[in-house]
C-alpha cells in the first residue's frame, strides 16, 4: 500500500525531486517588489490562519495571491491545502497538499492526516486509507486516543465509500437555476409537498439590513421564496418580508406540506426553532415553539408530520445518544420530546431531519451509520412500531463531505439539497435530485428454430426479473376553496377523518387570500374530507386509499354553498352494504355532521334523497335509493331529530349528475344527498 | 422434410424412406382389361419424372376406367399435393380411405395436406390414426409431435417423439425436436443430451447447434453456449439469427461491446431483422450510449410497430436523454402491447396519469 501511495504521489505531482523554494531575496532578488507583496500576503494570511478559531477562508485568499508569485513553497502549499479543507471547495486541497509533500515530506507532522483527508474528499478511497494508516500514531504514544479513533472512523468511512460508490444511485442532479441560485450561497431548501413552492436561505446581496457578518464577511442570511414555473423552472426568488427576514440571520428549517407554516432557525438561546404562519400572502412574525422543543442547547433542524400535529427536531441537548440527536414531540401535547433511539441516533451527529408526507419515511443526515464521510443522508421507514435500519442514499447524492438538509417531494421523485458543484452559479447552490430508481433492465429478444421440420422460429423474450413499484404511497389532495355564488376564495377548515375510526386525524385551513389548500393522505386509510365554514353548508369528499396505493395528485376545487332553500349537498361519506340499505359504520361521522347541522339550525328542513346509476332495472333502482334515503332519515330520527323536519325520496337514475357512460360518471351518480327544503 | 409416397399395387411402402416409392404393376397379375392399371403405372412413372400435370391426367383416366381404384385416388392426391392443390388432395384421400379405410398411408397423406391447409386439428387426428395403424412408422409420431409442440402441448409432444425414436432410433429430427420439447419443459440437461444425439446422427443439422447453445445459456453454461455459437458461425456466416443469439449471450456475459459487434453483423446481413436492432439498442443502453440506443430501438419499432420490447428499451433511452414525456409514452405503449413492466416503469418514474 505504501508503494502504491508513493507511486500515486509521483504520478500526480510530476517532478519527484523538487525542493521547496523559500520567499527570500536569494531566490527572488530580481523581483523585490513582487517578493515584498507576496510576503505581505503571507503575513496577512497567517494572521487569519493563526486565529483561534482560524479563519481559513479569509486566510486562503491571501495565500493564493502569494502562491501566484511562488508556487513551490512547501509551507504555503500546506497551508493552502489546509485552508481548502476548511472551505466550501474541500477537494481542491489535495493538489496543494500533494505538492507540499513532494517539496518536503516533513513539511508538517499532520501532512499524512491531511493528505488522507484530501484523498478521502476526492473519493480516492484506497489511497486515503493508506495515508490515514500512515497518520496513525505509534502504539503507546501518549494523548492520541482521540486521533486514533478519528482515523479509524475515517478509514471505515472510506471503506463505506468504496462500497457505495461501486453501486451508484441512479439520479440526475440539476442546478435549481437562476430563479433560485445566485453567485452567493443558497442552502436549506424546503418545499411544499407538491413542489409548487420552494423556500430557502440565501446570503445574497440585498439582504435585509444590507449588513455583512463580521466573522465571515458574507451577507446575513435571509429567507427567499420561489414558485414552480413550468416543469423545470423556478420564478425569480423574492424575500419573505420583514416579518421573517430581520437584520440578523434568518434561516429556513422546515415547511408544512401545505406551505402554510414555516419553521425558522434563530440564534437565540443557543440556537432555537420558531414557527411562522402564512396569513393570506403575508407571513406572520415567527413565534417561539416552547420549552418542550427549545432548550439552552442548539436546536437546528425540524420537520412537521403530515398531520401537522407533531414535530421531529434535532437538538444537542443533554441526555442524547451522541453529539446531536433527533427527537419527536407532539406540538400541542404535554409530554416531553422523545429521543428516536439508537436505531436512528448514533454516538456521532444527526442533523437535517425531514419527514416525508407519507408520514412514515424519514430522511436525515448522520455522521454515523455507514457514512462515507461527514454527514451523509439516510432514509428510515417507520413500520410495525419501529424505525428500519437507516439506508444510505448512496453515491453521488452523498459524498465524502457533509451532505445535509435534504428534502423530498411527496411523489418521492425529486429531492432538494445544497451543494458546492462545478456547475454552480457561485458558492453553494441549491440542486434538484431526480431519482431514477433502480436500473430499468433493457429487454432482449431472440428466437430459435426449435422444430427441425419447421422454418418458423419460436420467439423468446429475455426479460430481467420484475421491477418492484417504488412510487411513494401518498395522495396529495389540493385545490381552491371558494364561495359558490361569488366565486371568491374562502378560508375554510379542512378536516381529514379516518372513516373507520370516525376520528379527525388532522385539520388544516385553506389560505385566506387564495383559498388554496393541500392535504397529504398516506395510503392505507378510508378518508373522509370535510370542508366547513361557519354560515356555509359543509362539503364532504371521500378518498379510499388502500395500503400500497401509488402516489397520486388530485386537484379538487371546492365551492361551499350558503344555507338557502333549494341548495343540494352530496354526502360522500355515507356508505351502504352492497345492494342493501344498511348503513355501514364508516358513515357515522357524516351522519353526526348532518345531525349537528340540524341541531344548530332548528328551522332547517331537509329532503334526504337516494340516487343510483343506470345499471339495473328502473323499479329496482328507485326502490333501493328510496330505502337508502329512508335509512338516513331513520338514523337521524333515532338521534332525536324531529321527524317532521325530514322527508326522503328515492330518485333511482332519474337525476344523474354525470354521464352514465363512464365508470367515474356512474360512481358520481350513485349518491346520497340532501336538499334544503326550509330554513 | 415432407414425405410423399406413391403406392404400387404389389409392394408395401418402405416407411423409412422419404422419397416417392414407385413400382410398376406386374403384367402377369393384371386382369384381362388392364387399361386402368396401365394408366396408373404410367402416372407413377410421370410422377417420378416430376411431370405432375401429365401424371394427374393419367390418374384421372385410370379412375375413369376404374372408379373404385383406391390406390389411384391416393396417388392422385399425392400429385395434387405436389401441385399445391391441397383441398382436392384431401378429397382424393377421402375417396381412398372410403375404399380402403385400414391403410395408414392415406391418413398420413391427408394429414400433410390438412397441415398445408392449416387444419391442424384434423391433421393431428390423421397423424394419430396413421400412427395407430402403423406404430412402427416413425414419421407419423414425429409429425403429430410437432403439431402438439406448436400448440404448446409439450408433454404430448414428448410422448410422440419418444414413440418416433422407439420406432426409429436413428431419426435425427426426432432427437432434435424432443430436445426442443425438453427445453420447453425445462428439462435442460435432457434437452442438451438430445440435441447432442441429433448432431451426432446428423452433423449438418446446424439448428441443433444454435438450439443447444440457447439451452446451455439457459442452464447457466454461458461458456458452452458461446462455444456452440462460435462453432455454428465458423460453419455458417450468413445467418442473422445466429449472430443475434450469440450477441445476446455476449450481452449476458457482460461483454456489451462484443454484443454490439454481433448485433451489427446481424443487421448488416438482414437490415429488416427487428430483433437485432432492438438487442443492439439494449447493448447501447448498457454502454450508456443513449442516443444510439434510442435510434436503434426506433429502427426496430419502424420495422415492427407492435414490438413491445423495443418500445420499452426506447423508453429507457429517452429517460436518460432527459425526454421524460417521450419515455413515459414508450413505456405505456410497451404495456399496451403486453409488457406490463412498462406500467411499473411509468409509475416509478413519475409519469403520472395519462
Amino acid at each position: 500500500m505504501h508503494k502504491y501511495l508513493l507511486a500515486f504521489l509521483l504520478l500526480t505531482t510530476g517532478a519527484a525531486s523538487a525542493q521547496s523554494v523559500e520567499f527570500s531575496k536569494d531566490r527572488f532578488g530580481n523581483d523585490k517588489d513582487g517578493l515584498k507583496a507576496a510576503q505581505k500576503e503571507i503575513k496577512q494570511g497567517n494572521e487569519f490562519y493563526d486565529m483561534d478559531p482560524p479563519r481559513y477562508e479569509q486566510a486562503l485568499g491571501h495565500y493564493l495571491a502569494a502562491q501566484k508569485f511562488n508556487p513551490s513553497n512547501d509551507q504555503l502549499n500546506y497551508k493552502i491545502g489546509d485552508c481548502y479543507l476548511h472551505s466550501g471547495f474541500k477537494p481542491r486541497a489535495l493538489e496543494y497538499l500533494q505538492r507540499a509533500y513532494q517539496l518536503n515530506p516533513d513539511v508538517n507532522p499532520r501532512i499524512h492526516y491531511l493528505l488522507g483527508r484530501g484523498l478521502h474528499l476526492n473519493a480516492k478511497w484506497d489511497a486515503a486509507i493508506a495515508e490515514y494508516k500512515r497518520a496513525t500514531p505509534a502504539t503507546g504514544t501518549k494523548n492520541t486516543a482521540g486521533l486514533v479513533q478519528d482515523i479509524q472512523k475515517k478509514i471505515r468511512e472510506c471503506e463505506n465509500g468504496r462500497k457505495l460508490a461501486a453501486k451508484p444511485t441512479r439520479v440526475f442532479i440539476d442546478n435549481a437555476g437562476p430563479g433560485v441560485n445566485s453567485p452567493f450561497p443558497e442552502y436549506g431548501p424546503v418545499i411544499t409537498a407538491d413542489e409548487s413552492v420552494i423556500l430557502f436561505t440565501s446570503r445574497r446581496a440585498g439582504s435585509t439590513g444590507g449588513n455583512t457578518d463580521p466573522e465571515t464577511g458574507g451577507f446575513f442570511e435571509d429567507v427567499y421564496q420561489s414558485t414552480r414555473e413550468g416543469k423545470d423552472g423556478w420564478s425569480a426568488a423574492q424575500g419573505l418580508g420583514d416579518a421573517i427576514n430581520t437584520d440578523g440571520h434568518d434561516a429556513t428549517v422546515g415547511l408544512a406540506p401545505d406551505g402554510q407554516r414555516l419553521l425558522v432557525y434563530v440564534e437565540d438561546n443557543g440556537g432555537d426553532l420558531q414557527q411562522a404562519e402564512l396569513r393570506g400572502t403575508e407571513w406572520r412574525k415567527p413565534q417561539k415553539l416552547g420549552s418542550r422543543i427549545n432548550s439552552k442547547y442548539h436546536e437546528s433542524s425540524a420537520s412537521y408530520t403530515p398531520d401537522g400535529r407533531s414535530l421531529y427536531f434535532v437538538s444537542d441537548k443533554e441526555g442524547g445518544l451522541g453529539n446531536r440527536d433527533i427527537y419527536k414531540v407532539e406540538i400541542e401535547g404535554r409530554g416531553p420530546a422523545q429521543n428516536l433511539g439508537s436505531v436512528i441516533n448514533t454516538q456521532y451527529g444527526e442533523e437535517g431531519v425531514f419527514l416525508h408526507p407519507d408520514g412514515k419515511t424519514m430522511y436525515f443526515s448522520s455522521e454515523g451509520h455507514n457514512s462515507m464521510g461527514g454527514y451523509d443522508i439516510f432514509k428510515s421507514v417507520f413500520e410495525n412500531g419501529k424505525w428500519s435500519t437507516p439506508e444510505n442514499l448512496g453515491w453521488p447524492i452523498n459524498t465524502p463531505d457533509d451532505d445535509v438538509f435534504f428534502v423530498i417531494s411527496a411523489s418521492g421523485r425529486h429531492g432538494y439539497y445544497s451543494s458546492f458543484r462545478d456547475d454552480g452559479l457561485g458558492s453553494k447552490d441549491i440542486y434538484q435530485i431526480t431519482f431514477l430508481g433502480a436500473e430499468k433492465p433493457p429487454v432482449l429478444s431472440q428466437e430459435d428454430q426449435l422444430l427441425a421440420s419447421r422454418v418458423q422460429p419460436v420467439k423468446e423474450t429475455l426479460l430481467a426479473p420484475p421491477v418492484a413499484i417504488v412510487a411513494a404511497q401518498v395522495t396529495i389532495l389540493k385545490g381552491v376553496v371558494t364561495e359558490e355564488a361569488s366565486k371568491q376564495p374562502l378560508e375554510a377548515t379542512i378536516d381529514v377523518i379516518d372513516n373507520s375510526l370516525n376520528q379527525v386525524i388532522a385539520s388544516f385551513q385553506s389560505n385566506e387570500k387564495s383559498g388554496r389548500y393541500l392535504v397529504s393522505l398516506p395510503s392505507g386509510v378510508n378518508y373522509g374530507i370535510v370542508v366547513r365554514k361557519e354560515g356555509y353548508l359543509f362539503h364532504s369528499e371521500n378518498f379510499d386509499l388502500p395500503a400500497g396505493s401509488a402516489y397520486a395528485e388530485v386537484v379538487k376545487d371546492i365551492a361551499l354553498k350558503k344555507l338557502d332553500v333549494g341548495v343540494k349537498v352530496v354526502l360522500n361519506n355515507i356508505f351502504f352494504d352492497f345492494d342493501k340499505a344498511t348503513l355501514r359504520k364508516e358513515s357515522t361521522g357524516e351522519l353526526e355532521r348532518l345531525q349537528k347541522l340540524l341541531t344548530e339550525t332548528p328551522a332547517l328542513r331537509l329532503e334526504i334523497s337516494g340516487h343510483t346509476d343506470n345499471v339495473g332495472a328502473d323499479a329496482y333502482n328507485k326502490d333501493l335509493s328510496q330505502r337508502r334515503a329512508k335509512a338516513v332519515v331513520d338514523y337521524l330520527v333515532t338521534k332525536g331529530v324531529d321527524k317532521g323536519r325530514l322527508t326522503f325520496a328515492g330518485y333511482g337514475d332519474t337525476q344523474p349528475v354525470a354521464p352514465n357512460t363512464t365508470k367515474a360518471g356512474r360512481q358520481l351518480n350513485r349518491r346520497t344527498e340532501f336538499k334544503v327544503t326550509g330554513k | 422434410m415432407r414425405q410423399t409416397f406413391l403406392l404400387s399395387l404389389s409392394l408395401l411402402l418402405s416407411a423409412a424412406t422419404a422419397q416417392a416409392q414407385v413400382d410398376s404393376v406386374r403384367a402377369s397379375t393384371l386382369p384381362p382389361d388392364q387399361q386402368a392399371e396401365r394408366l396408373y403405372n404410367s402416372g407413377v412413372a410421370k410422377f417420378n419424372q416430376k411431370s405432375y400435370r401429365a401424371a394427374l391426367l393419367d390418374f384421372d383416366k385410370a379412375l375413369t376406367a376404374r372408379p373404385d381404384f383406391a390406390k389411384a385416388y391416393y396417388n392422385r392426391a399425392a400429385v395434387r399435393y405436389e401441385l399445391k392443390e391441397y383441398q382436392p388432395a384431401v378429397q382424393d384421400y377421402n375417396q381412398a380411405l372410403r375404399l380402403d379405410p385400414n391403410t395408414f398411408t392415406p391418413y398420413f397423406g391427408r394429414a400433410q395436406a390438412e397441415e398445408a391447409l392449416q387444419q391442424t386439428e384434423e391433421a393431428e387426428r390423421d397423424y394419430g390414426k396413421a400412427a395407430e395403424l402403423k406404430p412402427d412408422y416413425a414419421p407419423a409420431w414425429y409429425y403429430r409431435g410437432a403439431l402438439r409442440f406448436e400448440r404448446a402441448d409439450y408433454t404430448g409432444a414428448k410422448a410422440d417423439f419418444d414413440a418416433a425414436l422407439k420406432a426409429d432410433a436413428a431419426y435425427a429430427y426426432a432427437w432434435h425436436d424432443r430436445a426442443s420439447t425438453q427445453r420447453q419443459l425445462n428439462n435442460l440437461p435432457a434437452a442438451i443430451q438430445d440435441y447432442s444425439q441429433a448432431l451426432k446422427l446428423q452433423p449438418e443439422l446446424l439448428p441443433a447447434l444454435l438450439n443447444r447453445a440457447a439451452t446451455r445459456r439457459r442452464a447457466g453454461d454461458l461458456k458452452g453456449a458461446l462455444q456452440d455459437y462460435n462453432d455454428y458461425l465458423t460453419r455458417k456466416q450468413d445467418n442473422a439469427l445466429a449472430y443475434t443469439n450469440r450477441g445476446a449471450a455476449r450481452y449476458e456475459q457482460g461483454n456489451y461491446k462484443a454484443a454490439v459487434e454481433d448485433f451489427s453483423k446481424a443487421v448488416e446481413l438482414d437490415a429488416g431483422y427487428a430483433f437485432a436492432w432492438n438487442n443492439r439498442a439494449a447493448a447501447y443502453l448498457k454502454l450508456e450510449d443513449y442516443k444510439k440506443a434510442e435510434a436503434d430501438a426506433g429502427k426496430a419499432i419502424s420495422l415492427n410497430k407492435e414490438y413491445a420490447e423495443a418500445y420499452l428499451n426506447r423508453g429507457h433511452a429517452r429517460e436518460m436523454l432527459r425526454l421524460p414525456d417521450a419515455a413515459c409514452q414508450d413505456w405505456r405503449k410497451a404495456a399496451e402491447l403486453g409488457l406490463e413492466v412498462g406500467l411499473t416503469h411509468a409509475a416509478n418514474s413519475g409519469c403520472g396519469a395519462e
